[in-house]
């Protein structure tokens, strides 16, 4: 994502100053740790706070509430979630389809950015923010039509329609983020390949998706959040246990009437997880996807 | 890439050759249709049909389960009368500006404060960006809990000696939606910063040099050189963020789904109640419709304004 | 459930009767009698494969529902569990599937009698006929469990009581003794009051329908059941004075529920009620799950008191079951697996395993090994002359919501009152004449 805003800068950039030549001014750094050190704690106190319930036994939550600090020490929680909360079986199918989806998503937006971006399609800025505008319904609402549609394909109920659904989903936003991206590539490029004799498809596979990179680490890594974290979808189309992502299952372990909050505290932590790592990991990638592209 | 949005002529685009533009308009190659027509297909099909079928249900009495009976517009007329829909449609507001202000403004100035690097700058990122990978329900899960009565958050008021503010925090019609504001925002400010962060390393930094040379102050040459560059961000930030704020629900259902008696319903979830818990899906469809059209307006008026600067 | 009576044939007179025949006739009369063995324990029909779509989300009872199914040898079933909310938010999508879930757990109220007029439900009659699992059930369950055409859609699998429940530890410590009279009612929540104990725990946070617990009561202690299911018929408005009397009473109240109130779910409010903070709590016997295992066997529970005496007793007790769909391609499995998910061993097993003090539909269940808790709440409903389910079991769903932001309002503004209850009127008309 953050990549996208180095394309429109891109043509700046080029021969622009190298990175080694940012100041430093250490007379600042001495009240930059004084006011982020307080921050940073309270900015983790939550997630500390969430470690705490986690490690607690049901009955010290029951008799002393949620809000005290732990009494007890109990891996109870976590034995639980993965024991009878199918929490392991979920998130093998959260990462299934966030995988899928991700990487279905990202490949069709990049073709459509490239035909919109780099060719003359008549209406292509409508089609655009269409397809953008596309992202803006509140999926609550589409929650019937969609089961239907899911439904007379024959596809309810399988990981297959929910991958599907978060690609449609996605598209729009993607394509608009990636479009910006593919817009700022500086033109000599093109014109070179295309005197070698290179067609739009050869040009889109050897230089439009290398350029795009950092880009496409960027969505991935957003994308991957989005359709990690969704709850909506996966309820709409899936309905047999054995196939509900992480969320649903999280939202299983907390009861109708009473919730084992260690419990769910526990998958909480189970759940972020992968979209941790996820995150880290991409952040070095498109970090040094940045500096690629400036070189080019 | 806002340039690139507000490109409609690229002919007359500074510094690139007009002519093979020319060219190429004329023939888009058979692949290249292709390219748009399947993805555009694809969203056609999975977004705007069921989309076009539920804004026919606006237009209509349905519980979800008999008959869809039509009353034509008999549905917007009951919302314009509706004090939980004026209420939700007020809260709306408040959390666009709110959720988008307050993330954008603290995010930017993280970015600003942790570009550079140094000892710790890492740490210090990567604990503010940690939020983000929680789920959403999850976040109004754990600050249902920060805030209940004898919890984190009033005790720690307590603590730094300004007990007087403690209050139930998500039962207090006065400032229970500002306490889901805040949890919102902390899950989103990681976000925003990472953006800045990518956009102000893309900053010519040696315009920023220059000015200093001359004599430029810390807060002159912030707004004067790198808000200019930052434009691009601003963009996506601002997509970003009215797609998140309106679409807001997850936190909010998890927190105080619409209470104390409905005085923090945003359109969202005062939409999920009507169409799910109570089974007005008509009247749900025309919430929706008032949420897409709202939508589309924010993007549509900030589009045109940035079209307009750009020429 | 009743509110859709105006618009369903089944009459008001047939459900009115039902709920009269529930009282000292009995539901349970018939309990101490020797289990039938009987029950559908695979023994015909059911092959091939059945799908069990749950909405049970408590950790024990999910596990006791599990256990039931994996004891089942007549088809092979896949039990699914989904979370309560969106189960009903995708209750349509399932029934309407041209593939459903053979069989769905739920309860009996006006979104079973809307399923069933649209024919989406499956006739479960034969279950209700001659040696069938349901033949025995009171006339109650009957009539609860019967749609608009006269043919049974539902089958009803467990219910539970709501009263004041309280620690008799705690009660002890503090030197009192549960009320019998609604004077000895007040009287003790002044003393409690006195000695720094919050009288009355609730929870209306994050679930705002425990404010109908109270209002409920009220209403049944002072106006009497038949009102009370008028009222929420639609027949009566919600500005009446009657239902002044009730919020007044209510109001009464107020100076004694746990100020955090608004703060909490109904589960979060039992946590003060463990740490003796908070006296005592009118809740459903699921409660009992909330507090820490030892603490269990120290509940007890007493019936509101009586405020006026010519008014006949009355206790909510909501029912759950289960319904399966028209649609189902295997029915006989469908029949054949509810048969067996309401014998009286399963009923018998469920509850145990489930831990939540929930009571069996079966009348040839055994009930001599559950608790004492469980065995009073038994006598209760078996002594009480009216039985009401809940504020949204007995009209609608979408009736709750109204109640939810009337109520909370209230609770949080008594002196409003007027407008309160003219825009809970308004409200009401809406939901009732869509």
């Amino acid at each position: 994502m953050s990549a996208l805003t180095l394309g429109a800068q891109q043509p700046q950039a080029v021969g622009a100053a190298p990175p080694q030549r940012r100041r430093r001014r250490p007379a600042r750094s001495p009240w930059l740790h004084v006011v982020m050190v307080p921050v940073t704690l309270l900015w983790l106190s939550p997630i500390v706070f969430v470690a705490f319930v986690a490690v607690r036994s049901f009955d010290d939550i029951a008799a002393r509430g949620l809000g005290a600090l732990p009494a007890s020490f109990s891996l109870e929680g976590f034995s639980t979630a993965f024991a009878d909360g199918g929490v392991l079986r979920a998130l093998g199918n959260s990462i299934t389809v966030t995988a899928f989806a991700v990487l279905a998503s990202l490949a069709l937006s990049a073709c459509a950015a490239y035909a919109l971006s780099r060719f003359a399609i008549p209406g292509r800025r409508t089609i655009l923010l269409t397809m953008l505008a596309g992202n803006l319904l509140p999926p609550q609402i589409l929650l019937v039509p969609v089961a239907a549609i899911c439904e007379s394909l024959g596809i309810a109920d399988t990981r297959l329609a929910l991958v599907v659904v978060q690609v449609g989903f996605g598209i729009g936003f993607y394509t608009f983020v990636l479009h910006g991206f593919m817009r700022g590539l500086p033109v000599e490029v093109f014109e070179a390949a295309r005197l070698d004799g290179a067609g739009a498809g050869r040009i889109f596979w050897q230089i439009v998706l290398p350029l795009s990179r950092p880009s496409l680490a960027a969505l991935a890594a957003l994308a991957t959040t989005w359709v990690f974290n969704d709850l909506i979808w996966a309820m709409t189309v899936l309905r047999t246990e054995a196939k509900f992502p992480i969320t649903a299952a999280l939202l299983n372990l907390q009861g109708g009437y009473a919730s084992a909050w260690n419990v769910v505290a526990a998958g909480s932590l189970a759940a972020a997880v992968p979209t941790a790592i996820v995150f880290f990991v991409f952040q070095k990638q498109f970090v040094s996807g940045l500096l690629v592209g400036t070189n080019k | 890439m806002s340039a690139a949005l507000a490109d409609v002529e690229p002919e007359v685009a500074p510094g690139r050759p007009p002519e093979p533009r020319r060219r190429r308009r004329g023939r888009v190659p058979l692949l290249v249709w292709v390219f748009l027509l399947v993805p555009l297909v694809v969203e056609l099909f999975w977004v705007f049909w069921p989309a076009g079928n539920s804004f026919s249900l606006a237009l209509t009495r349905w519980d979800g389960i008999g008959a869809a009976e039509p009353v034509g517009l008999q549905n917007f007329l009951d919302l314009a009368a509706d004090p939980i829909f004026r209420t939700a449609l007020v809260n709306n507001v408040v959390w666009a500006v709110g959720f988008g202000g307050l993330s954008v403004v603290v995010g930017l100035s993280l970015a600003v404060a942790l570009n550079k690097p140094g000892p710790l700058v890492g740490l210090y990122r990567s604990a503010i960006y940690l939020p983000m990978v929680v789920s959403l329900a999850v976040t109004g899960l754990f600050w249902r809990v920060m805030y209940q009565p004898g919890g984190p958050v009033n005790a720690a008021l307590e603590v730094v000696g300004l007990g007087s503010l403690q209050r139930q925090w998500l039962a207090d019609p006065e400032v229970a939606l500002g306490a889901v504001l805040v949890a919102a925002v902390w899950r989103q400010v990681g976000y925003i910063m990472v953006l800045y962060l990518a956009g102000l390393k893309s900053c010519d930094a040696t315009l920023e040099e220059a000015a200093a040379v001359d004599g430029a102050g810390a807060w002159q040459r912030f707004w004067r050189i790198v808000m200019p560059q930052l434009r691009g961000v601003n963009m996506v930030v601002f997509a970003v963020t009215v797609i998140d704020s309106l679409r807001t629900f997850d936190i909010v259902w998890a927190m105080t789904r619409g209470g104390p008696y409905n005085e923090t319903q945003l359109l969202s979830t005062y939409m999920f109640q009507q169409a799910f818990t109570t089974g007005n899906l008509g009247y749900a469809s025309a919430i929706a419709v008032v949420i897409f059209a709202l939508a589309i307006g924010f993007i549509i008026t900030y589009l045109a304004r940035q079209a307009r600067t750009e020429d | 459930m009743f509110t859709n009576l105006t618009t369903t044939p089944v009459t008001r007179r047939q459900l009115l009767l039902g709920g009269a025949t529930l009282g000292a006739a009995g539901l349970l009369s018939a309990c101490v009698g020797s289990p039938r063995q009987q029950g559908g324990s695979g023994a015909s029909g059911g092959t091939g494969t059945v799908t069990l779509q749950s909405s049970i989300q408590d950790a024990d009872p999910k596990a006791a529902l599990e256990a039931l199914v994996a004891g089942y040898t007549g088809a092979k079933v896949t039990l699914n569990s989904v979370a309560t909310e969106q189960f009903r938010a995708q209750l349509t999508n399932y029934l309407r599937s041209s593939n459903p879930p053979d069989v769905l757990t739920w309860y009996a109220g006006s979104v079973a009698r809307a399923y069933a007029a649209e024919g989406l439900l499956l006739d479960v009659s034969p279950l209700w006929k001659g040696d069938g699992a349901c033949a025995g059930y009171s006339d109650a369950l009957r009539n609860l469990s019967t749609d608009a055409d006269g043919k049974q859609i539902f089958v009803p699998q467990n219910y539970y009581w709501w009263s004041v429940f309280y620690k008799k530890s705690a009660f002890q410590e503090w030197g009192v003794q549960p009320p019998t009279t609604w004077d000895e009612f007040h009287a003790l929540c002044e003393n409690l009051s006195g000695q720094g104990v919050a009288p009355l725990a609730n929870g209306i946070g994050s679930t705002p329908w425990m404010a109908s617990g109270w209002f409920d009561y009220l209403d049944l202690r002072i106006n009497g059941a038949q009102y009370h299911r008028e009222l929420l018929a639609g027949e009566h408005s919600f500005t009446d004075p009657q239902v002044v009397d009730v919020m007044e009473e209510y109001r009464r109240l107020i100076p004694y529920f746990d100020r955090n109130m608004a703060s909490y779910s109904a589960q979060e409010a039992a946590t003060p009620v463990a740490q003796n903070q908070v006296a005592m709590y009118l809740v459903g016997a699921f409660a009992t799950g909330y507090f820490p295992e030892d603490q269990r066997e120290d509940l007890d529970f007493f019936s509101v008191p009586v405020i006026n005496d010519s008014v006949p007793t009355a206790e909510e007790a909501p029912t759950d079951g289960f319904f399966a769909a028209a649609r189902t391609d295997n029915p006989e499995g469908a029949l054949d697996l509810l048969s067996y998910l309401v014998s009286p061993e399963a009923q018998q097993q469920y509850i145990e395993a489930s831990k939540s003090s929930n009571l069996p539909t079966s009348p040839d269940v055994d009930t001599s090994s559950f608790s004492p808790l469980v065995q009073k709440g038994i006598q209760l409903l078996n002594e009480t002359q009216e039985i009401t389910q809940f504020f949204n079991r007995d009209s609608s769903d979408a009736l709750q919501a109204t109640a939810d932001t009337a109520l909370t309002r209230f609770l949080a503004q008594p002196d409003d009152l007027r407008s309160i209850l003219e825009e809970w009127q308004r409200a009401a008309e809406g939901v009732f004449s869509s």
